[in-house]
């Protein structure tokens, strides 16, 4: 357990036996202490129809989310189990189990006997690598991921004020402005910008790129991505059927090409000029997309000659590579600091709507951890050398990205000693930098914010010193 | 051309609301008035951003006038119309002034990078481009998206669509109206009456005819009879290369049967045939729904404040105030009532006793003075001494009198409010004629005097006596009976009995001359107390008279305002409801025009 951690969980403790006389209060510090060790908790959030269940499907790999459920929305919590199985939780909070059909990758849930507004939420537990890591929370439209998250990938279709509202909201306390923000945006549905053109996904890229610059967006969310996430679903699961199917289609010739992919009425036209049959095409339809068709014959004709080059293609393109890869360092990564930041939400809030005499230290307490976690600062000031708000010279950015755990929290991987990676040497590593950082904390040539990134990274170097000698 | 029907309820409509102090509304009806009679159809596109409404336009027209591309958004609205050679202007921000611009690069202007800071330096586009479709007076505009109908952002665009004839609603057809998009086409079904909504990216949906049948469902079970059309704007634009590259017979048919799998003629035969053909009813529809929007918001507040006055039963504050202020009187008048009483009483009872006091100092004085003065002497100047020091003490005493009258009046004054004009009573009282004619000079009273005769007869009395008496004890000694001694005794006993006399006598006037002094000061003390009790009796009756006309007058003037806030309450509500009545007329008139359209329209 991290220094952060350990003050964090005698935080808890010490939160609980000052409310011990409290039911309530003790319930809520109960759960979350067994959340605590519990797999991070990450939420999809977004608006209606901006493909959240898409992209739950497409990081899993699985068909587990069922999507376009007709009109019904249901909290669904997605876990990992070595059996597929589901839990229904009531409104009145009691736990039904009900009858999973599993199979090619899907999932498919009997909720005959229940009605719209009857469920509170069901818990689906499915045996998936990602799952065993991290929960992932499917939420209904516009819902705020609220407390039960520890992360959130919120996807919107459009930067604007609108679609960032939620994420200004869950800014709205001491401790969640202290602690670095586990938020991925998305935006999603980037297959359909530039009315689906086979080089929308590249264009949509772009554009986040742009917005993650964007300074404003910096304290709100870690990363700014686009993600086709039907695109990448298929991509993820194409089948050698399917990449046939695909390779017949971008046999055509390209006039014909063009002309059939002109729009989805074309494609699907009983007669249209093609070897694939018309049943085929609307199965391709159906699983791509029309910009995703449009991508993955034009990809084949590129030069994807096997099914598996032109799925690994579809999905890097599809931006769901970056989606999983963020999901892995930005916020699996920092679990420990996340779980962290939820239990502090938690104690805070406790705090404020209990307030009591006896609880007065841990107010104190709450503020000291907020004010000492590193973890935290080295956070908030990589987001900051990323976002550019704090510009150091290109070559002391990327070593203070990689100190500060940019690269991977390990202690060898910060200080980029390669294998063996014996005591000794990541000493001589940690005092070589500790001393490089301490010159660049007084460098008078430096703004204040930049002496402020170099102090962070200083401190960095002297707690993996500390924990090297000990 | 003969004015059309509407015109005339536009009108009254616009001078009522300048009647009735809302010249905000009369303006904005002004402002539809002139736009109406232009003969123009001013048509607004709006829905949520990104749904394609710029594309659509763009497609329409066949031009790239409005502003579109990945990650771009419109920032402010275009207005397309028609207009013999392409021409474009931008109006600024702040100056209203207009700048000439290049059509081809309006829509960069228009258009800015989504999420990008700052506000605009353009408030909106004017491009008029010569198209057959906008010939007819058909204009065409592209406004922002509208990303949450229920947020203030999203206020200028309903108030746009306000001045708009007709809206075309865009939104998806990859999927049926979401619960904010039937929210957006109710708030601007309340906002513009005629719309139409357009599903966009037909291209790109595979399910779009059974999009389109749900939502035509869903949309007349949710109570919005809506034309939904279904378009497809890449296709549009595709069929617009073609047509304009191939000269080749079979190109153009190509093209022709790219523009029909778009969606487009549809949607421009509904454009012509049902708003531009149809101008003059939709005309009316749009100032029966203007003007009852204006009427509407006229009469919400005249029909709060009768329902106000309704329920408060006209006019009862007002007269519950006066009660209170009556009741508020009343109890004041049996306080000060009873302060005068009190003070008089007290005032008669001081007035005596000061008086009595002064006399009887006096009456001291006229004892001391007697004990010693003969008054035969002294009477001249002991009467003029004490009807001097008479009339001092009455005038002390009538001076103390109207002193502590005054003091009544104010002690009385304090119960009254105090802003009441002539409160205090000019006098409190009047001197009678006669006051001091209780003060004269003491009648100078019949002394005895002492005569010649008289001393002579009391010395001849005395002396005999003392003659016979020596003169017999000196007879013993035979001497004659009237000898020298009996004459020396004699002489002696005659002076004595003559002083003996002389002092009684004096004895005898003082005494005459005290009583004569305290019947006269008691005379004094009886009349000038008569006068002075009268005179407090008549402050009394003076301020009494005074401060209840005071009373009375104060109670009239509180029934009167009563009367009149009564009055007025009255009059106001009649006022209200024939001004009610007048814009319900106004509000039927409108009703029956809105019919009409409805009818010319089935």
């Amino acid at each position: 357990m991290s220094e952060l951690s350990a003050s964090v969980w005698d935080l808890l403790t010490d939160a609980l036996e000052a409310y011990r006389d409290s039911p309530a209060a003790a319930e809520w510090l109960g759960y979350h202490m067994t959340r605590f060790f519990e797999p991070l908790r990450i939420a999809v959030t977004g608006p209606a129809r901006c493909g959240k269940s898409t992209v739950v499907n497409a990081i899993v790999g699985e068909q587990i989310a069922p999507v376009q459920a007709a009109g019904v929305q249901v909290l669904t919590w997605y876990s990992g189990g070595d059996e597929p199985a589901a839990t229904v939780y009531a409104a009145d909070d009691s736990a039904h189990e009900v009858p999973v059909e599993h199979g090619g990758g899907r999932l498919g849930l009997d909720l005959g006997r229940w009605r719209h507004g009857e469920i509170s939420r069901i818990a689906v537990r499915w045996p998936a690598a990602c799952l065993d890591r991290a929960t992932l929370i499917d939420t209904p439209a516009d819902a705020a991921a609220g407390d039960e998250a520890d992360a959130v990938v919120h996807l919107v279709r459009n930067v604007d004020d609108a679609a960032l509202e939620p994420l200004y909201a869950a800014q709205d306390s001491p401790v969640a402005r202290a602690a670095p923000v586990g938020t991925v945006l998305v935006l999603c549905r980037a297959d359909e910008i530039g009315a689906g053109r086979a080089d929308a996904l590249s264009s949509a890229r772009l554009i986040a790129r742009r917005h993650d610059r964007d300074p404003r967006l910096a304290g709100l969310c870690q990363q700014v991505l686009a993600v086709a996430g039907q695109i990448g679903y298929a991509g993820r699961t194409l089948t050698d059927q399917e990449y046939a199917q695909l390779r017949d289609l971008a046999a055509a010739d390209r006039p014909a090409l063009e002309e059939l992919l002109l729009s989805a009425d074309r494609f699907l036209r009983p007669g249209a000029d093609t070897v694939v049959g018309a049943g085929a095409r609307r199965m391709l339809l159906d699983r791509f997309g029309l910009a995703g068709v449009r991508l993955a014959t034009a990809l084949v004709r590129g030069g994807c000659r096997t099914a598996r080059s032109l799925s690994r293609e579809l999905v890097r393109r599809s931006g769901l590579d970056d989606l999983r890869e963020s999901i892995d360092q930005d916020l699996i990564g920092r679990a420990e600091v996340l779980k962290a930041r939820s239990a502090l939400l938690a104690v805070e809030r406790l705090l404020a709507t209990h307030p009591r005499p006896q609880a007065r230290p841990i107010a104190g307490r709450l503020e000291q951890v907020l004010a000492s976690a590193h973890d935290f600062r080295e956070l908030r000031v990589l987001t900051a050398l990323r976002t550019g708000r704090v510009p150091l010279p290109a070559d002391l950015a990327a070593e203070a990205h990689r100190l500060l755990g940019g690269e991977g929290t390990g202690v060898a991987e910060r200080l980029a000693v390669d294998h063996p990676a014996t005591e000794a040497r990541l000493r001589a590593a940690a005092a070589e930098a500790l001393v490089r950082w301490q010159e660049q904390a007084t460098n008078p040539v430096f703004g204040r914010q930049q002496r402020l990134a170099a102090a962070a990274v200083v401190r960095t170097c002297e707690g993996m010193l500390a924990r090297l000698t000990t | 051309m003969s004015a059309p029907p509407w015109l005339d309820l536009l009108d009254e409509t616009i001078r009522v609301c300048g009647t009735r102090g809302r010249p905000d509304l009369a303006e904005r009806l002004r402002q539809r008035r002139t736009r109406l009679l232009e003969g123009t159809l001013r048509v607004l596109v709006v829905g949520a951003p990104r749904h394609g409404k710029s594309q659509l336009i763009n497609a329409l027209v066949n031009a790239p006038v409005c502003a579109v591309g990945d990650g771009v958004t419109t920032l402010i609205p275009t207005v397309i119309r028609y207009g013999a050679t392409p021409a474009a202007e931008m109006v600024a921000a702040s100056t209203g002034e207009r700048v000439p611009m290049p059509v081809e690069q309006v829509a960069a202007s228009v258009g800015g990078r989504v999420g990008a800071p700052g506000r605009p330096a353009y408030v909106r586009a004017e491009v008029a481009i010569p198209r057959q479709l906008l010939a007819p007076g058909l204009v065409l505009v592209d406004t922002p998206g509208i990303d949450d109908p229920g947020s203030p952002r999203a206020r200028p665009a309903f108030a746009a669509l306000g001045q708009a004839d007709a809206a075309l609603v865009v939104a998806e057809a990859t999927h049926e109206p979401t619960a904010s998009e039937l929210d957006l086409l109710r708030r601007v079904a309340s906002a513009c009456p005629t719309m139409t909504l357009v599903l966009t990216k037909t291209d790109l949906a595979p399910d779009w005819r059974q999009v389109l049948a749900r939502t035509r469902d869903r949309l007349a079970r949710a109570g919005l009879p809506v034309r939904v059309v279904a378009v497809s704007a890449a296709l549009r634009q595709r069929a617009a290369r073609a047509g304009a590259l191939g000269q080749l017979a079979q190109e153009s048919g190509q093209a022709a049967q790219l523009n029909a799998e778009s969606g487009f003629p549809d949607l421009v035969r509904h454009l012509q045939r049902d708003l531009v053909g149809q101008v003059e009813v939709l005309a009316g529809r749009t100032v029966a729904a203007a003007t009852r929007a204006a009427l509407a918001e006229l009469a919400a507040p005249l029909r709060a404040e009768l329902s106000a006055r309704g329920s408060a039963r006209a006019g009862e504050p007002e007269l519950q105030l006066a009660q209170r202020r009556l009741n508020a009187l009343r109890r004041r008048s049996t306080r000060w009532q009873n302060v005068l009483s009190d003070e008089i009483a007290d005032l008669v009872a001081d007035v005596e006793y000061d008086l009595r006091d002064r006399t009887r100092t006096i009456l001291r004085r006229v004892d001391e003075i007697f004990d010693t003065a003969d008054p035969l002497q002294v009477w001249d100047s002991f009467a003029e001494w004490l009807e001097e020091n008479l009339s001092l003490a009455a005038e002390r005493n009538f001076a103390w009198l109207i002193e502590r009258a005054e003091w009544i009046a104010k002690a009385i004054a304090v119960h009254f409010p105090p802003d009441q004009p002539g409160i205090y009573p000019e006098s409190t009282f009047e001197v009678p004629r006669d006051l001091f004619d209780a003060v004269t000079r003491p009648p100078q009273p019949a002394f005895e005097r002492f005569t010649p005769t008289q001393k002579i007869h009391s010395g001849l009395r005395g002396s005999y006596g003392g003659v016979l008496m020596a003169g017999l004890i000196t007879s013993l000694a035979g001497m004659p009976v009237i000898n020298a001694i009996s004459l020396g005794v004699g002489g002696l006993f005659g002076t004595r009995s003559l002083r003996d006399e002389s002092q009684a006598r004096l004895k005898r006037r003082q005494a005459a001359a005290k009583a004569a002094a305290q019947r006269h000061v008691d005379d004094f003390f009886l009349k000038f107390g008569k006068d002075s009790k009268d005179i407090a009796r008549r402050v009394q009756r003076r301020l009494r008279d005074h401060f209840s006309a005071v009373t009375e007058e104060l109670q009239e003037s509180i029934l009167s305002s009563a009367r009149a806030a009564r009055q007025a309450v009255d009059r106001d509500a009649a006022e209200l409801s024939r001004d009610l009545e007048q814009l319900d007329a106004l509000q039927r008139q409108a009703q029956a025009l809105a019919g009409r359209g409805a009818l010319a329209v089935a």
